[in-house]
């Protein structure tokens, strides 16, 4: 039954012989699609579960003290990194590092107002302008470390490597400053994996510059940092979520809240609702069209950087959930009662039997080598790839 | 030649009896003269007229020609002219007279352009030396010790560096001499020579000499002093016997090759030497630390000794320095004039003239040298990269360079490193990439670096292009891809305002007037695939084949359909003429048309027919249900129809149709059997054929009028008070009349909507096939599945219409809080799907959502509850076609460039000759741009 067989050869508009093979859809979405679903009956009255949301949410954001901390924390590293970019003439042993520093930025939660509390973690990316070696990283922590503390001597600062050298962690008692190293795009294709870090670790931290600046431009609406802890916290409570990670979040709260057809911000109900419907539906589910990356070129979908089993497990997770949603199960989820338990175990709500989900995922079977004819139509035709390109 | 010129300045001054007696210097010229002389040349003649001024130098002018290369030979020339003016000058003669006679000058200048030096000397012979405006004159010298470092001081501001000239010419005669001389250094770049050098320099310029150079032998012969002082190594020795040994030494003999052989500074390009020691070091601390060295200080107390003159210890650059002439009038050469560049102190000793050389023809080399002399004081980098290794008591006892992996001791060595070519390429490459490194100074290893690079480039530019031209096609190719889409869609566009709601395929094939519905519309589909079907759809439309019912299936529903049909109308005029026996058969015609009423507006046509007359009871009868729909599957065997009264059906009627019906369907099809049942409790009656297929008609009566009331239930108080008492059961009326409406709807909007029939029918047959969908009722689901498809907003192929509707189950469109399914076909808002309990929307969602995970990951016959479909076998043919058309490609290649265009032609032809491969191949090619 290929296309050649069941082509209309009469009338009507004919299409060329060049097909393409996989176009990715996206999944269905009630939000998309409300007028065609018009409503039977009065939606349900939700502003309890709001009201939880609402709680939630604020218990997970950070306190003003840790806030004032971790901002100290940060001004204080920014200016000494500041300081050796200025002025690279004030080093002594470190001649060198200072003058390798181009850039250093703020990224991540602290940067888009999203942490949470009891996580008073800033991260900052040092571009360098040198390629990275694990001792250059070494250095500059001890440089910036030896400058906070001449300083103010009688803070007590700890200085930690991150594990894979992908940069060192400066923390005071409240308050931990993560620098996250990289280097110019330039150098990314000299390095050696013997002497320097992970490409990958450097990409990602280069990427991590690109999504503030993302997030700043376009994701500033409070609600969705309100849905980002949410989610956040959802993903830190529940098994299944763990493959998604802090950007795929990000964009997932900002599709669902700002992706809608009268562009206006959907309520943090409507919206935490829709995100577990998005995933249910199998938003991150090969085949899918999913979420493309606005910082990378090239059209990639995000959740392609989870494993097939990944996409299958969130899928799941999510949809279990979701039923568990709907039937009333919102403080569960949330973590006001309750365990994660329900994403994994069979429930009971209001008499409905609520049971969760096996996964569907199988590991291809192994085909014979001689095969490879079909194996390799078998990859044409399979939407399944975790990357695309 | 240089040489010969000096050895010639080296006779005069031996000449002079300079006191020096010891001088070993006197001693090479005559050496070399003799073994030049053996190359006797042409240019002998030319000299002869210099030489015949100052017998003594004839000599000179004949060795002079042994200098091979013509091009040397002009510098050369033009020097030992002068050598021989010089010595002529030396010669306590009136050496002005001498150069006063211009007939010597042209003698030998035979358009040369060293020519010009001629002239000069002339003037120089006349102590002006005016000639050229950047030398200096520098005052002769007058004892050889004394006044040494003024000469030197002269000599340093001097920009020519004429030094050794100045120190070789050590009497008060020279006077006259060394203006001379220095004009002869001011030209071709030539350095030097002194005691050692004259092999020395030969050789440079011969490249590594083949005349053997036996000059040295004479000069080992030492005179006995009470010192017995060798100046070739810088020692003295304790006797003469010791000396002598000391000559035959393995040492000595090394360091005389070695002077022979010449300073190697060019490997390194600038480098520090001291004159001294003779010790040539390749940077300023190594100089440094050289001076501070033990060595040194015995060299320099032994000169003390000896009363030599001590040079400062600043360091003389070896390597030379680069000058342009200027090219006055009086200048010698034209062309570049290089001088030795020391830049320092002269030394007064002869050993210190020997380190100088000037490598000729070598400016770049120079140029680099200049640099690299100007980093040698930079920054020492990568300071963090050098590991200070204790011992147990903490103190440094070695570092570790972790760049270059090598070690040191002494903290100056480590300075060193920092600073060291070696280190900083290290550094370079594995810090820091913009470091500035020099380049390699090497003139040959440059090259051939450099030769290596640009090859590297080459290679990697032609990479480049490669790949660039490799995005660029696929850019293109991707380019074209969306444009061909965005005009199918266009195209499908303008299709659809044409022809509202149709498929793009042929348009619909349904005219209005159309007496009824197609039996089974959309028998598979022949719509178009947008795209050529995956898997998923692949397994969808074998799925779908699979429970398609089979033709004589069809044909047997088909058959006691239409008799039924036929006979119901039969029964229809039968009572209307016992009724109202007036009415003839004008009536049936209108109750066929009557399947299309009510399409438009059942309950207001009625209402007029009514008014036509005494009503017939049986207004018409309608296919409803599967059958309208057109969702009969394989094994169906039952199928409805609704007969539409003029009034409230009642029990009487229904009994009267019953009993009238067997004997009307035996005139319609008197050769079948048909068993006939009342069910009243259903208000129907069971049509069954008696044969081996058991197809059941059900026939279920039913009125308008029961639902006018219903919606008017206010007014209707008084009509329902009318109704006759045995009224058949109201709901199933009612719900025969919303079957009755479903159909219509069913008509007008699923069975426009691409791939939408075919996923109701797959949903019918797992709403059977699985206990948990069983209570999904079929109205409910063909409701949602064309929502579920309509709002996709664009066409989807049978497989993406079947995974979409389980994502939208999935998201929990049955799940309570939804919007729910409103009912198009109730006037009051109702949800189709409102018979399902909590449990089971709970069951069928989580069902939907297992199966939608099932089709992401490629198991879409365990959905479907089929055996998975493995590629389609005519594929490989598509592929192969390719291989071949890429194998003859390759044989292609061979012959031409243009292998490409044949590629291409080629291609087309094959698509062109079998349209089913194709698809398959160019979508290969398509998948291969990925």
């Amino acid at each position: 039954m290929r296309g050649g067989m069941i082509r209309p050869m009469g009338p009507g508009p004919h299409f060329g012989p060049k097909m393409k093979q996989f176009v990715p859809r996206l999944p269905f979405d009630m939000v998309l699609c409300e007028s065609a679903f018009p409503r039977v009956k009065a939606a349900p009255d939700e502003s309890a579960f709001t009201q939880a949301l609402l709680k939630r949410n604020a218990d997970l954001s950070p306190t003003p003290a840790e806030q004032a901390a971790v901002l100290n924390l940060v001004t204080k590293i920014q200016a000494v990194m500041d300081n050796l970019i200025v002025d690279p003439g004030n080093f002594d042993a470190c001649s060198s590092i200072s003058q390798q520093i181009e850039e250093v930025r703020q990224v991540g939660s602290y940067k888009k107002g999203t942490m949470m509390t009891g996580h008073n973690v800033a991260d900052i990316v040092v571009i360098l302008k040198t390629l990275p070696t694990k001792e250059a990283v070494e250095a500059l922590g001890k440089k910036v470390c030896d400058d906070l503390r001449a300083q103010e001597p009688q803070e007590v600062l700890v200085l930690t490597m991150l594990p894979n050298d992908r940069g060192f962690e400066i923390s005071n008692s409240e308050a931990t400053v993560r620098v996250l190293v990289t280097t110019i795009h330039q150098n990314l294709r000299k390095l050696d994996p013997e002497l320097h870090l992970d490409q990958k670790i450097l990409q990602s931290h280069l990427a991590a510059i690109r999504h503030s600046r993302w997030f700043e431009e376009n994701a500033h609406h409070s609600t969705i940092k309100v849905l980002i802890r949410l989610l956040r916290d959802l993903r830190g409570r529940f098994e299944g979520f763990e493959p998604l990670s802090p950007w795929m979040l990000d964009l997932l709260a900002h599709y669902a809240i700002l992706n809608n057809p009268s562009r206006q911000a959907l309520p943090i109900n409507s919206a935490f609702r829709r995100c577990l419907q998005l995933l249910a539906a199998g938003l991150f589910l090969p085949g899918s069209a999913g979420i493309s990356d606005p910082c990378e070129g090239g059209n990639i979908r995000v959740h392609t950087a989870m494993t097939l089993e990944q996409q299958d497990l969130v899928c799941l997770t999510a949809q279990t959930l979701l039923r568990v949603l709907s039937h009333g199960g919102y403080k569960q989820i949330l973590g006001l009662e309750g365990n994660s338990s329900i994403a994994s175990e069979m429930s009971v709500w209001d008499g409905v039997v609520v049971s969760a989900l096996e996964k569907a995922y199988e590991k291809p079977p192994e085909r014979p080598p001689q095969d490879d004819d079909t194996d390799n139509m078998d990859a044409d035709d399979d939407p399944m790839e975790t990357t695309d390109n | 030649m240089y040489w010969s010129g000096l050895s010639a300045a080296a006779n005069a001054a031996a000449a002079y009896q300079t006191g020096q007696t010891g001088y070993p210097v006197g001693h090479t010229p005559t050496g070399t003269y003799t073994t030049q002389r053996a190359a006797g040349s042409t240019y002998d003649t030319g000299y002869q007229t210099a030489a015949a001024a100052a017998a003594t130098h004839s000599t000179a002018a004949g060795t002079y020609p042994s200098a091979a290369a013509s091009a040397t030979y002009d510098y050369g020339y033009g020097r030992t002219t002068q050598t021989a003016a010089a010595a002529a000058a030396a010669a306590y003669d009136s050496s002005k007279t001498y150069y006063a006679q211009p007939s010597t000058a042209t003698a030998y200048t035979g358009a040369d352009t060293h020519y010009h030096n001629k002239t000069a000397y002339t003037n120089a012979g006349a102590y002006t030396t005016t000639s050229r405006q950047t030398t200096p004159v520098v005052t002769p010298k007058t004892s050889y010790t004394s006044t040494y470092p003024g000469a030197a001081a002269a000599a340093a501001t001097a920009t020519y560096n004429t030094s050794p000239y100045a120190v070789q010419t050590t009497t008060a005669n020279k006077a006259t001499a060394l203006p001379v001389y220095m004009q002869q250094t001011s030209q071709p770049a030539t350095a030097v020579a002194a005691v050692k050098t004259p092999g020395n320099t030969w050789q440079t310029f011969k490249k590594q000499g083949t005349v053997p150079n036996k000059t040295q032998k004479p000069k080992a012969p030492p005179k006995p002093q009470q010192l017995h002082y060798c100046d070739v190594c810088k020692i003295s020795c304790a006797g003469p016997q010791t000396y002598r040994e000391h000559l035959e030494g393995q040492k000595h003999k090394k360091k005389e090759a070695a002077a022979k052989a010449g300073p190697t500074p060019s490997r390194h390009g600038a480098s520090l030497r001291c004159e001294l020691c003779d010790v040539t070091c390749t940077g300023a601390d190594a100089y440094a630390a050289h001076i501070r060295g033990a060595k040194h200080q015995k060299v320099v107390k032994l000169h003390q000794k000896l009363g030599k003159p001590i040079p400062s210890t600043d360091p003389v650059v070896v390597g030379g320095t680069t000058k342009t002439s200027t090219t006055t009038a009086g200048t010698a050469v034209g062309a570049k004039t290089t001088t030795s560049g020391t830049t320092a102190a002269p030394t007064g000793t002869l050993a210190a003239t020997t380190t100088t050389t000037t490598s000729d023809g070598k400016k770049d080399d120079l140029k680099e040298d200049l640099l690299d002399l100007k980093e040698k004081d930079v920054e020492p980098v990568g300071q963090e990269y050098i590991e200070e290794i204790k011992n147990e008591e903490g103190k440094v006892i070695s570092f570790n360079c972790k760049l270059c992996e090598c070690r040191f001791n002494d903290p100056n060595a480590k300075e060193m490193h920092m600073k060291g070519r070696r280190h900083r390429l290290q550094y370079k490459k594995k810090v820091n990439p913009e470091l500035v490194v020099e380049v390699k100074p090497s003139l040959r290893q440059r090259k051939l670096q450099e030769e290596k690079l640009r090859r590297q480039q080459l290679r990697e530019e032609m990479w480049r292009r490669r790949e660039e031209e490799r995005l660029l096609e696929e850019e293109e190719r991707w380019y074209w891809e969306e444009r061909r889409r965005y005009e199918e869609e266009c195209e499908y566009l303008d299709w659809c305002r044409r022809y509202p709601r149709g498929p793009p395929g042929p348009p619909p094939m349904m005219p209005p007037g159309m007496p009824r519905p197609p039996f089974m519309p959309g028998m598979p589909p022949m719509m178009p695939m947008r795209r050529p079907d995956s898997s998923d759809d692949r397994h969808v439309l074998a799925k779908h084949a699979e429970i398609y019912p089979k033709e004589e299936e069809l044909g047997a529903i088909q058959k006691i359909v239409s008799n039924t049909e036929k006979a119901l109308k039969m029964v229809s005029d039968y009572l209307a003429e016992v009724d109202a026996p007036k009415e003839q058969h004008i009536k049936p015609k209108a109750k066929k048309e009557k399947e299309e009423v009510p399409k438009d507006d059942d309950d207001k046509k009625d209402g007029d027919k009514k008014e036509d007359g005494p009503p017939r009871m049986l207004k018409g009868v309608m296919r409803v249900g599967i059958l309208a729909k057109g969702l009969l599957l394989r094994g169906d065997a039952s199928v409805q129809l609704v007969v539409l009264c003029g009034d409230k059906p009642t029990r009487t009627l229904l009994d009267r149709v019953a009993d009238n019906l067997p004997k009307q369907l035996a005139v319609v099809a008197p050769e079948d059997k048909y068993d006939i049942q009342r069910v009243v409790e259903e208000a129907a009656l069971v049509v069954q054929n008696i044969g081996e297929q058991r197809i059941s008609v059900n026939v279920t009566l039913t009125s308008p009028i029961m639902r006018e009331q219903l919606l008017h239930d206010g007014d209707s108080q008084v009509t329902a008070v009318k109704d006759p008492p045995d009224v058949l059961d109201k709901q199933k009326c009612l719900d025969a009349l919303a079957a009755l409406r479903h159909a219509k709807w069913f008509q007008a909007r699923a069975n426009g909507l691409q791939s939408c029939v075919m996923v109701i029918r797959i949903l019918r047959d797992l709403c059977q096939r699985v206990p948990t969908w069983g209570p999904l009722n079929s109205w409910a689901m063909e409701l949602m599945c064309e929502k579920v498809i309509a709002s996709a907003g664009q066409h989807l192929s049978p497989g993406d219409a079947l995974r979409r509707v389980f994502e939208a189950l999935a998201s929990g469109l049955l799940l309570p809080g939804s919007p729910g399914l409103l009912d198009p076909c109730e006037k009051d808002p109702i949800d189709a799907a409102s018979p399902l309990s909590a449990q089971e929307r709970e069951d069928i969602t989580a069902s939907a959502q297992h199966a939608l995970r099932l089709i992401a990951f490629r198991q879409i016959h365990k959905v479907l509850g089929m055996d998975p479909i493995p590629p389609p076998k005519f594929q490989r043919g598509g592929r192969f076609t390719r291989k071949r058309r890429r194998d003859n490609s390759t044989g292609e290649g061979n012959d031409s460039e243009g292998g490409d265009g044949k590629k291409d032609k080629k291609e087309d032809e094959d698509s062109k000759m079998d349209m089913d491969k194709d698809t398959n191949s160019s979508k290969h090619l398509m998948v291969e741009g990925h």
